[in-house]
């Protein structure tokens, strides 16, 4: 079987996927390039490609996930990967077995890829450090989702035809959010402008996000700054955050910082709403805009395996 | 035995002297200085017994004064042990150690203080004073029997590592401390605020997805503190200071007359949150030649190529859970804040806060690691790059680890006065060399300063008159030859007498 077309030619050799702050405009554009690619294979009757026969990817999630973890394992099942899935529950993790010799267990047993989700922000550095082959990041606290970020600009730039320029609203608990801090890299160095919005105690200190990222909006107050916004990403409240004394009330965020179908008629009429799931309905979002024409919540979750598989394809390095 | 250091820059901050000159040793004692400067002076009695230590190039000082470090023992010894610590502290110019009670047990009973002094007069090195716990299992609730604790030879009172959260009973601790003329030793950190904690809360904190240790976390305390000391009249010594924020309340408190003094960590002054961002370019790769990368570095100061006179994180990756310690590295405005504090006064000693870890306590998850450096052996060298960026006396330097700590003990400063102990470091503030944890008498390996270049290293340490450290054959006097090819250089074949 032939390899899809324009699935690139000159790949840099990338080893790690660890966060998107180390991936110029170049490579994101080349890995959307090769995602279009592979959303065409996964179109066909066989829907796989033979590049990474003989390999095997270790899923390795020390956390709950279910659309991230299986969409890992489609991806890799579609490139022809051996594809083990791992986690905590069950393994000897349980019985008190470190990361550093989990890790090494897994070198031992000739993994090639790992596929890491934790609920400690740098795990997957950590590691990066003691495994020979590729780590990549499917999720470590609350610190990047490098994987959910591609696959949102895949979404935007397949909607919209273009990312430059575009205007992002990403709202919700943006402090405990590695999807936030993922996509403010990804939008940013694709050109768009990036608007944060959250109540203060879900968000800190202006000066601490904008000595990262300069030409960031931030603000408290959605009803403004949704205006003519070309993208609303809402994010996954967490209940522990009221537990945490964080907010006043569901009710109170709801009202002020949920994505409504009123507050999406003043963005722009093209405008997408997206989320990483899984979603609270009637808290951070509400259901008919769920279910909306302009939401693409869908199309991320069937993105999610095109975008994968040609971040895993980029990564065999043949 | 009888010992002539001759020919090196003696610093003596408690007689405001520095002066190139000799000093000789004899029965523990300093028995005679000698300023070459001084053409009247009498040349010290030579005799066969006196070995001659060339200190040519060097600095001769009093011993350094530790107020704080943890040596483990009881308790933890695989991690570190009275006489490892011991021995650290030694290469590092260290005589006394000031050792903090969160021992197993804590120090804080009469038995356990005199433990930790019968380990120490059997296998120490260098002087031991143990620090008393404020409360019971530092547990923050009733106060230990501290007439007595003083009584077994406990120099001050801390909780180190356990903030006392209840206002009341830290009233009570001065208040009973007061009493009995010691200091209570205070680790100011509002636990509230810092449940959960990764990093200094910063920029870098939200960059990396880290739960923040707040400056305020700090700040809080502190002042709660300063205010609890000014009304029982207490003396209030606030450990490893590390915001501007702090610098300047301690600082507002001395104007005003409260009896609070300050010490600061050599890694709080120089190292900050930048350094848990590490360098992404070592993971990348096949191994050998990493490749500078597309990671955005911009908001980091590369700027100081003059090594090594600034240190650069380049060395470790993201996440180096060497960077871990409490309180956290802060930011480039609270080092300069700390520095003036140690300039102007408002910051009495530099204190190694000395936290030896195991491998297994460090090589895991950042936020799952045990905070701490591995400081004994790195102090001098790390402090040392505040004079070579011109940020701090040479001078004062030496006073912040010899008589500012002993001022903030209640005592008068250790001196090469004629009659004085001879408790003596000698160092040569140029000499450079490569930081390798593996070569630590300590047995914490700790330290996120692996691989870095300093510059000045202690090269003979002296307790009580007998040397528990020498490096190489430092200062052996005709063996030119024997020297390390270093210290050829500098003392150029010259013949002794």
């Amino acid at each position: 079987m032939s390899m899809p077309a324009g699935a690139g030619t000159v790949r840099n050799r990338r080893r790690h996927v660890l966060d998107l702050d180390d991936f110029s405009a170049q490579e994101i554009e080349e890995i959307l390039e090769t995602a279009v690619s592979m959303k065409e294979v996964l179109g066909r009757a066989i829907k796989q490609v033979p590049t990474l026969r003989g390999k095997t990817i270790v899923n390795m999630f020390f956390e709950e996930s279910t659309r991230t973890r299986i969409s890992f394992e489609l991806a890799g099942r579609a490139l022809s990967a051996n594809v083990v899935n791992f986690t905590a529950r069950g393994s000897s993790v349980e019985k008190g077995e470190s990361l550093v010799d989990t890790v090494r267990t897994l070198q031992a047993l000739g993994a090639d890829i790992l596929v890491m989700r934790h609920s400690e922000s740098g795990a997957p550095y950590l590691a990066a450090q003691y495994f020979r082959g590729s780590v990549i990041n499917a999720g470590d606290g609350r610190h990047a989702h490098p994987t959910q970020a591609l696959l949102d600009l895949f979404t935007v730039r397949q909607r919209l035809g273009r990312i430059e320029g575009l205007k992002v609203v990403i709202v919700g608990d943006i402090l405990h959010s590695r999807v936030a801090r993922s996509n403010l890299w990804g939008f940013t160095r694709m050109g768009a402008s990036v608007t944060l919005c959250a109540p203060r105690t879900l968000l800190g200190p202006e000066s601490f996000w904008k000595a990262t990222w300069p030409n960031l909006t931030i603000t408290s107050n959605l009803d403004e700054c949704i205006k003519d916004a070309d993208v609303i990403m809402t994010l996954r409240l967490q209940k522990e955050r009221m537990e945490a004394g964080l907010l006043p009330s569901l009710r109170e965020y709801s009202r002020f910082f949920a994505v409504t179908a009123e507050r999406v008629a003043r963005a722009a009429p093209h405008c997408l709403v997206m989320h990483p799931g899984p979603m609270n309905e009637g808290v951070e979002i509400m259901p008919d805009v769920a279910v909306s024409a302009q939401s693409v919540i869908e199309e991320q979750v069937a993105n999610g395996v095109a975008v994968r598989m040609a971040l895993l394809y980029r990564l065999s390095g043949e | 035995m009888r010992y002539l250091i001759k020919n090196g820059s003696i610093i003596d901050p408690a007689r405001r002297v520095a002066t190139i000159g000799n000093v000789l040793v004899e029965d523990g004692k300093v028995v005679h200085v000698i300023d070459l400067a001084d053409l009247t002076a009498t040349p010290e009695p030579l005799d066969e017994q006196t070995e001659v230590i060339n200190a040519r190039g060097a600095v001769i000082a009093p011993g350094f004064l530790d107020l704080h470090a943890h040596v483990r023992e009881p308790g933890d010894e695989h991690k570190e042990t009275i006489e490892t610590a011991t021995k650290a502290a030694a290469a590092g110019g260290f005589t006394t150690l000031c050792v903090m009670p969160d021992t197993r047990p804590a120090i804080d009973c009469a038995a356990v203080v005199r433990q930790v002094r019968e380990i120490a007069r059997r296998r120490g090195l260098v002087r031991i004073e143990p620090i008393g716990a404020i409360t019971v299992g530092r547990a923050g609730q009733t106060l230990t029997e501290m007439a007595e604790l003083v009584e077994a030879g406990c120099v001050g009172f801390s909780d180190e590592g356990n903030a006392v959260a209840d206002s009341a009973v830290m009233r009570n601790a001065l208040a009973y401390a007061a009493m009995l003329d010691v200091p209570i030793m205070a680790h100011c950190e509002d636990t509230r605020l810092t449940r959960g904690w990764g990093m200094h809360d910063g920029a870098v904190s939200i960059r990396l997805g880290l739960p923040g240790y707040p400056a305020a976390a700090e700040e809080a305390m502190v002042a709660r503190d300063i205010a609890l000391a000014e009304m029982t009249g207490a003396h209030l010594h606030i450990c490893h200071v590390s915001t501007a924020g702090s610098v300047a309340l301690i600082r507002a408190a001395k104007a005003r007359g409260v009896r609070v003094t300050a010490e600061v960590t050599p890694h709080h002054l120089t190292l900050t949150d930048r350094w848990v961002l590490g360098n992404l370019d070592l993971l990348r790769g096949e191994g050998k030649s990493a490749q500078r990368g597309g990671r955005d570095r911009a908001d980091i100061n590369d700027e100081g190529l003059d090594l090594p006179s600034r240190l650069r994180p380049t060395l470790l990756p993201p996440y180096h859970t060497s960077t871990r310690v409490r309180p956290p590295l802060r930011t480039e405005q609270d080092i300069e804040a700390l520095i003036e504090g140690l300039r102007d006064g408002t910051i009495d000693a530099i204190a190694s806060d000395h936290e030896p870890q195991s491998a297994v306590d460090k090589e895991c998850e950042y936020r799952l690691a045990a905070p701490g450096i591995s400081s004994l052996e790195t102090a001098l060298g790390l402090a040392l790059t505040l004079v070579h960026r011109g940020k701090l006396d040479l001078v004062d330097l030496v006073a912040k680890f010899t008589e500012g700590p002993a001022t903030v003990l209640g005592r008068a400063p250790a001196t090469l006065r004629p009659g004085s102990p001879a408790d003596i470091v000698i160092f040569d503030p140029d000499s450079p060399w490569t930081v390798d944890p593996a070569k630590f008498f300590s047995k914490g390996r700790n330290t996120p300063l692996a691989g870095q270049r300093l510059k000045g290293q202690v090269m003979l340490t002296m307790c009580r008159g007998q040397i528990v450290f020498r490096r190489g054959n430092f200062g052996v006097g005709t063996g030119a030859l024997q020297q390390a090819s270093r210290l050829e250089g500098i003392l150029g074949g010259e013949n002794e007498e």
